[in-house]
């Protein structure tokens, strides 16, 4: 071997080499002129695609000064939040995303987004004021900037299919509501009794899967628990109530009113009919045809009351983005009161003056006004959004794994101590 | 182990080929299975997929789950991309891993060993290792979104230096006297490479060829790094994202994706299985 | 993995004219510099970025980069994700390689023999290597389910299955199932060829002198086989260690840790949590482990690989 003699020249051909690599790195475009802007989204839904292209291209055609095209990329990743954090880290930065209600604070917090209050006060006939004020909230810093656009502000609710319900011989749901009985417990029973006498699923918990802790806590308002506290500083899983919430949980997996939890696979769909109850949001209607009679009903309460939730998206204009101007321009566009009602076709509005049954019926055909009025209208000022933490990321995965023995039937309690045990050092920051 | 062999013992290997068959018979249940449910499941309707008790062949055969497999993404499109980029990948590996493999067996050339070394050492860094410099590195040349990570880390990067490996060996062991008479009779080493060994490398050519494409089809982690638009996605990363909008599985819809990609290929496989499993045994690795 | 080939070569050195040296020198060197060039620059230079990342905190969606020192690697030791992860990725390779090993090598003795139906079997057990990964494993997903395939035929025999993926006792080894009989295929291959070099006389020699088949395998089989037995370890040591589509398809990483192996635990520092120079020293720490553990089989040759590779 006459490796050594060489080992130097193969170190040296090495640095040159990683300086090369290095020198590849391309240079920036400049941002003067009128923009190409890209907007990364979550839908691939061709209606949502349609809709917005539709009001993309009016806005070129009025502002071709500005803007030349506006191009609406899906980012399809289950995952959207790790798919665009990618694409905004490998540099190749959107001029608009979507941003889910989770990953709001912490992209605020992070600089990421663009405020853009200035440019929605100053667009005429946009309105600031209309839009609620808890729903604006979450998208805010105490300096009163505005960092996104809550396009979609959108109630849970339950889904409850009738013909199943009625071929399993169970009570009438509907007619509970509004009474003291319409809790979570009797819808429970049913969705249990219901899994026993006919196999289907009784009770689906939204886009369920490990991996997504977050859509499961939610519900825990209902029994008094939240994850942390207000300030995001303290874990509050070993919280009483939280125990309370995930033992019952935890007992509605063990008697079959929640299916058990299989790996990363999803649940089944409301919309096969084999499934008796679904906590899901407007937009879902969607995707049910006229196979099996259903209805929409606003969420039942716990043990702790009654405890709307609302699921959130907003739009943001990215700091990183080369035509931020432009891109704030568009937005306001975007979401004026005349578009934001074109929008309500699929996402219920933020803005006061939207949320009305004659709006909403557009947005839900299939829904009846009194569905609308008691599902969403009388829940949106009152409901809270999901728990959010501004370095919900870094600390995400570790209470997806300390969760997991409690999806499996293990100890509630030492799960819950040791989820606060570690993510507790990461809260405080 | 060929028992059975001996006349003496005629009448014990019956039931020795018996228990053979019977055992072989149950070990091929965990291989053949899972490959003829997701075939069969694909022509069931969604709520059958489910069903208890299980069942293998659909109670009421239909085309649903392939219905939505075109419309819901570009799947012919990215059934392209997993083709052009293996095809490119495979054709790409062949020749460069013959030439390295070549040269590393008969000719000899400066820094030879540190180069073989190297090559062997760098077979330990996984892309999973280096993904965040070639990430990095990927953006800063604007291919972020492109097929070029993906043709180019499969024929280039550590993970080729088995067909390397795999050409070595071959050449290694390739008579010499074709080459010296081609020689003698003036023919130029690359030539000789060319014309004479590559040709007559046939089964070192098979091997690394099936072991490129399917490294390529099977590409999974590069392509959720780097592929962001559907209409680019690669196979692999298309059956995962059968998504409706409300993020719930478009399950038969899946299965009929993954159908659609695996029975082509498996079918090639049947048809051409002998020249496919004497390639990979004589791929010099077995020492 | 030199000597023995080109000892064989060796041999028939002819008194041969070489015909313009230098030129065949510098074709030499034009021949392997593509793939040596590539295994630099997509290997090795990444590999020492990846070092120097780890000394880093390093945001990547702010852009920020701060040299730290060994701090990342201090916080990766205190960290109980990562020694689960470490555990988890040590336990899914054991499983697969000795699975792996056990299972290719008992398929290859049995199909090793001239029968009726053979090289049906030989097809059955190859074709999952032709199966794309991500559509086995989201068929093994189906089948694991606590409703699925699997249970369904388990209760048929009386038995109640448990919930594979979501069990913690059963989801890793649920895994390396997965895994093995996804790539068994190729390795039984391989040692059927090894297998058709040994003489057959050799056995039959043995077995005349009244050594069990058994017997006969361990003490003639196995030596002849070594060299294949070491490769074909070294080859599935090294996959296996970088195992990610099952994980992520089938269990993300759960229950608990109990199958976030280090590759899938990269790629959500990485990508999800978005901290690249913490992640950068879990690169470094999956690059020794694997580095280890090919060592140690490569050093340990010389106890059991009689004839040299």
């Amino acid at each position: 071997m006459r490796a050594t003699r060489y080992r130097g020249a193969a170190i040296a051909l090495t640095g040159v080499l990683a300086v090369s690599l290095s020198a590849c790195a391309g240079g920036d475009t400049d941002a003067s002129g009128p923009a190409d802007l890209k907007m990364a989204l979550w839908s691939s839904n061709e209606g949502h695609l349609a809709l917005l292209k539709k009001i993309g291209d009016a806005y070129v055609a009025e502002h071709g000064d500005e803007v030349t095209s506006i191009t609406f990329e899906p980012v399809t990743n289950p995952d959207y939040i790790a798919g665009l954090t990618t694409q905004i880290a490998g540099g190749d930065v959107p001029d608009l995303a979507w941003i889910p209600e989770a990953s709001g604070p912490e992209f605020v917090d992070s600089g990421i987004l663009h405020d853009v209050r200035d440019t929605l006060k100053d667009t005429e006939g946009y309105d600031l004021d209309d839009i609620l004020p808890a729903a604006l909230a979450p998208w805010q810093d105490d300096k009163g900037g505005v960092y996104a656009y809550p396009f979609s502000n959108s109630p849970f609710a339950l889904y409850i299919n009738e013909d199943l319900l009625a071929k399993a011989g169970q009570p009438d749901v509907k007619s509970l509501v509004g009474t003291p009985n319409y809790t979570w417990e009797t819808i429970t029973d049913i969705a249990a009794a219901t899994n026993s006498k006919t196999g289907a699923v009784g009770l689906n918990v939204p886009t369920f899967n490990p991996t997504n802790w977050s859509a499961v806590t939610m519900l825990g308002n209902a029994w008094g628990a939240a994850p942390w506290s207000e300030d995001g500083a303290t874990c509050e899983f070993a919280s009483p109530g939280m125990i309370d919430y995930l033992t019952w949980y935890q007992k509605q997996m063990s008697r079959g009113a929640i299916p058990a939890v299989s790996g990363n696979a999803a649940p089944a769909a409301f919309a096969s009919g084999d499934v008796a109850f679904s906590i899901a949001q407007l937009s879902q209607s969607g995707s049910l045809d006229d196979s099996f009679e259903w209805s929409f009903l606003p969420l039942p309460a716990g043990p702790k009351g009654y405890h709307p939730i609302v699921g959130q998206a907003g739009v943001s204009v990215l700091e990183r983005s080369k035509h931020q101007k432009q891109a704030a321009g568009f937005l306001a566009y975007l979401t004026n009161p005349t578009n934001a009602e074109l929008l309500a076709q699929f996402f219920p509005p933020p803005r006061q003056s939207l949320l009305n049954v004659k709006t909403l019926s557009k947005a839900a055909p299939k829904l009846s006004p009194e569905e609308i009025q008691s599902a969403i209208i009388d829940v949106v000022p009152e409901a809270k959004v999901k728990p959010q933490h501004p370095v919900l990321s870094q600390f995400s995965d570790k209470v997806r794994a300390g969760l997991d023995p409690v999806w499996s039937g293990g100890d509630v309690k030492a799960a819950v101590t040791g989820i606060c045990e570690q993510i507790s050092p990461t809260l405080k920051g | 182990m060929r028992s059975d062999a001996s006349s003496a013992a005629r009448g014990r290997s019956r039931v020795t080929a018996v228990t053979l068959y019977v055992l072989l018979v149950a070990a091929s249940v965990p291989f053949l299975y899972p490959t003829l449910w997701m075939f069969f499941s694909s022509f069931k309707p969604a709520n059958e997929i489910f069903l208890q008790p299980p069942t293998l062949l659909p109670g009421e055969w239909t085309l649903d789950g392939f219905a939505q497999v075109f419309t819901a993404q570009p799947f012919l499109q990215q059934y392209g991309n997993s083709m052009y980029i293996a095809a490119i990948v495979t054709v790409a590996s062949i020749l460069l891993s013959a030439m390295a493999g070549y040269a590393f067996a008969r000719i000899r050339f400066p820094l030879r060993n540190v180069a073989f070394t190297l090559m062997l050492a760098a077979m330990m860094v996984p892309t999973e290792v280096t993904i965040i410099p070639i990430f990095t590195a990927v953006n800063a040349m604007g291919l972020n979104n492109t097929h070029w990570p993906l043709i180019i880390l499969p024929i280039l990067g550590p993970t080729a230096v088995v067909s390397v490996f795999i050409f070595r060996q071959h050449f290694l062991s390739f008579p010499k006297e074709y080459e010296e008479a081609a020689r003698l009779d003036g023919v130029t080493r690359a030539g000789v490479f060319f014309r004479i060994a590559l040709p007559l490398a046939k089964p070192a050519i098979a091997a690394v060829g099936i072991m490129a494409f399917l490294r390529s089809f099977n590409m999974y982690f590069e392509a959720l790094i780097f592929l962001r638009t559907p209409e680019n996605f690669t196979l692999g990363l298309a059956i995962t994202r059968y998504q409706d909008f409300y993020g719930e599985q478009m399950w038969n819809t899946q299965l009929g994706a993954a159908s659609l990609t695996v029975v082509p290929i498996l079918v090639v496989f049947l048809i051409a299985q002998k020249q496919f499993v004497q390639g990979l045994a004589q791929t010099g690795l077995k020492g | 993995m030199t000597a023995r080939t080109s000892a064989a070569n060796d041999r028939r050195v002819v008194p041969s004219r070489r015909p313009r040296p230098d030129g065949d020198r510098w074709l030499g060197v034009a021949f392997v510099a593509p793939q040596v060039l590539g295994v630099i620059i997509l290997g090795v230079v990444p590999f020492l970025f990846v070092i120097w990342y780890s000394f880093n905190e390093w945001r990547p969606l702010t852009g920020e980069m701060k040299f730290i020192g060994l701090d990342n690697y201090s916080r990766l030791f205190a960290d109980p994700t990562f020694s689960a992860s470490v555990i988890a990725s040590l336990l899914f390779s054991a499983g697969v390689l000795v699975l792996n090993l056990v299972i290719a090598i008992s398929l290859a003795v049995l199909l090793n023999r001239r029968m009726k139906g053979i090289t049906a079997f030989r097809t059955i057990f190859f074709s999952p290597v032709v199966v794309s990964v991500v559509a086995w494993s989201v068929t093994w997903g189906f089948l694991l389910a606590p409703d699925g395939g699997l249970n369904g035929a388990l209760r048929l025999l009386g038995i109640d299955g448990t919930n594979w993926l979501a069990d913690s006792s059963t989801a890793l080894i649920s895994l390396v199932v997965v895994q093995v009989f996804k790539g068994v295929g190729m390795n039984m291959v391989l040692f059927l060829a090894a297998l058709q070099s040994v003489p057959e006389e050799i056995r039959e020699a043995a077995q005349l002198d009244g050594a069990s088949p058994w017997k006969s395998f361990w003490s003639i089989t196995v030596p002849m086989i070594a060299p294949t037995i070491l490769l074909t370890g070294i080859l599935t040591t090294i996959g296996s260690l970088e195992v990610f589509a099952p994980v992520q398809l089938l269990t993300g990483g759960g229950p608990g840790d109990a199958t976030n192996v280090l590759p899938f635990f990269l790629y959500r520092t990485a990508f999800v949590s978005q901290q690249f120079g913490y992640a950068s020293a879990i690169g470094v720490v999956l690059f020794a482990i694997i580095l280890t553990l090919t060592m140690l089989q490569w050093t340990s040759r010389r106890k059991w690989v009689h004839d040299e590779v």
